[in-house]
């Protein structure tokens, strides 16, 4: 079932890329570089956000002041103030998408789950940090969100009171809480770079940034967006008053919206459920081993006599997977007779690609499943049955 | 030399072997179970964990051995599986291509492909204009026979006696 609905959604991906690279060159498709928008309107948010963060007074009487002061007074406060807003909810598009596109095509097996498990992490930290965001407005709606999250982390057993008092900074709202919240606003968002060292340390050159057609074209919509439909406050909260109808923010704040019908503690529940199944993910085995054929060919081997230690296939491997050492002893062919350096798999990053083989012009590389030997023999077999053939 | 568009077989088939992907393009609707294409059963496909996998000396060593020519599939430019695999070879086959031209075989008669998974119609189209480039290019040469020792069995017999070698001056910059 499993298998079935993901081999349908791979499909499904692999003919909208086809679709898409008819209208753009391959180099192009923007649903090649999902990581790399991800990245850079992360890097238009904390931008943007610094500019705020110069005008934010995070108090219970000045907060909302502050942010209209910006919007409205300062030059070109409001047209950032609306990057920040728009370019977060592209964060999320572009994160959702990078997620659901590399589950789909598969880019979530063997050792690649370290990326998977820090891209659930920042998808919580980005979903946090969102929340937060609404909340620092302080208007009638980020009243509305902090009184429901309360409501949510409350739900909690046992330690669900101490998260609440954590999140507003103390018994009930108080001066501490706005600055509370700023914290929890800017601190996430300084982890997820830490979390996207772990989300990047095993990718050798990894593609941070989409091609210069598409941050320009990212920083014109959001620019536009914010041009055309300025964000603006709400009436400023007012504790104790109930706020009429909100616009809610479908990125950010679902699970706030479905706390207005279903009891807190099932929100919890199945937010905690579905990120529990997003951590299992990639140790679901959706293929027998046999089902994957030659992909799945075993991790890379060095054959020692032959390496010369030249470091091709250090600088080739996608993943990080190869280093080199410095030789403890010579190797046996002519050319590994004087090698200083020695190539050593670190089998925890190999992925079983084989392009370290493709690098290799000393024959010092061998994938288990996939021997050099047998392709080379199939190959001039191939060519020497066939024959001239008459079609 | 043969002239373009009419070699004197007529309908001689370029022997031809290609190696696949096994993330790009799904080849069981077109091909046997041996790997030989069913329009095509001069081309003899072998599958691969990754084009990246492909050392450029295997592809060397099958036109040495007497195939007309020798592609190799990759996935689409930017969505390669292993991030780089199909850039890689890309670039490897494009050095292998000079060094084969220095050595008076025309680099024409290797070919880089990219198709997806389900891209078989149009891997099939570039299949079939790759078997009309080495229509016109005629058979690869005999082997050379100062050249190492090889496993081919026979030359080829449809080897033009006249032109013991191809010249690939004109076989692109």
């Amino acid at each position: 079932m499993y298998r079935r609905a993901l081999t349908a959604l791979q499909r499904f991906t692999l003919r909208l890329d086809v679709a898409i690279n008819r209208v753009y060159p391959t180099d192009l498709n923007p649903l090649y570089y999902t990581g790399g928008l991800t990245n850079l309107f992360l890097f238009i948010l904390v931008l943007s956000g610094i500019f705020i963060f110069f005008y934010y007074v995070p108090s219970l009487f000045e907060g909302h002041a502050s942010i209209v002061y910006l919007t409205e007074q300062v030059p070109y406060g409001g047209l950032i103030r609306g990057i920040h807003r728009y370019s977060a909810d592209a964060f999320i598009i572009a994160a959702l998408l990078h997620l659901l596109r590399n589950w789909f095509t598969d880019r979530y097996l063997f050792s690649r789950d370290s990326p998977w498990i820090s891209g659930m992490f920042m998808l919580l930290l980005g979903g946090f940090i969102g929340a937060t965001g609404y909340i620092l407005v302080w208007d009638d709606r980020a009243l509305a969100i902090l009184g429901s999250f309360d409501d949510l982390l409350r739900s909690i057993p046992l330690v669900g009171r101490a998260f609440a008092d954590l999140l507003v900074g103390g018994e009930g709202l108080g001066e501490a809480t706005l600055p509370r919240i700023l914290l929890l606003h800017v601190g996430p968002a300084s982890a997820l770079y830490v979390l996207l060292w772990w989300h990047y340390v095993r990718l050798r050159h990894p593609k941070i940034w989409p091609p210069a057609t598409w941050v320009l074209v990212s920083l014109g919509v959001v620019t536009l967006l914010a041009a055309v439909i300025p964000a603006v406050s709400g009436t400023p909260a007012a504790p104790g008053t109930s706020p009429s109808a909100i616009a809610l923010d479908v990125f950010f704040l679902l699970p706030f919206w479905l706390a207005g019908f279903l009891p807190p503690l099932v929100v919890v529940l199945s937010l905690a459920g579905l990120f529990a199944v997003g951590f299992v993910i990639p140790y679901v085995n959706r293929e027998s081993d046999a089902a994957m054929g030659v992909r799945h060919a075993g991790v890379a081997q060095v054959i020692d006599g032959n390496c010369t230690g030249c470091e091709l296939c250090y600088y080739d491997c996608p993943y990080n997977a190869i280093v080199m050492v410095p030789s403890p002893y010579p190797g046996l062919s002519r050319a590994a007779a004087s090698r200083k350096l020695l190539a050593v798999v670190v089998d925890s990053r190999c992925v079983e690609c084989g392009i370290c083989i493709g690098a290799c012009p000393f024959e010092a590389l061998e994938l288990p499943g996939v021997l050099e030997s047998e392709i080379t023999r199939r190959a001039v077999e191939a060519v020497s049955i066939a024959g001239p053939v008459r079609a | 030399m043969t002239t373009a568009g009419a070699t004197p077989q007529g309908t001689w088939a370029p022997r031809v072997v290609g190696l696949v992907c096994d993330w790009a393009v799904a080849t069981n609707t077109i091909a046997d179970g041996d790997g030989r294409l069913r329009r095509h059963p001069s081309v003899v496909l072998i599958r691969v964990p990754c084009s990246g996998f492909i050392r450029p000396s295997w592809l060397e060593d099958t036109l040495k051995a007497g195939a007309d020519g020798v592609f190799v599939v990759g996935c689409p430019y930017g969505d390669c599986l292993n991030r780089e695999g199909n850039y890689l070879m890309r670039e490897r086959m494009d050095q292998l291509q000079r060094r084969l031209q220095r050595r008076k075989v025309d680099p024409a008669r290797l070919a880089m492909l990219a198709h997806g998974l389900h891209d078989e119609t149009a891997f099939m189209a570039d299949v079939g204009t790759f078997l009309d480039r080495l229509r016109q290019l005629g058979p690869a040469a005999a082997p050379r026979p100062a050249a190492p020792a090889r496993t081919a069995a026979s030359p080829p017999s449809g080897g033009p006696a006249a032109a013991p070698a191809v010249p690939a001056e004109d076989g692109g910059a």
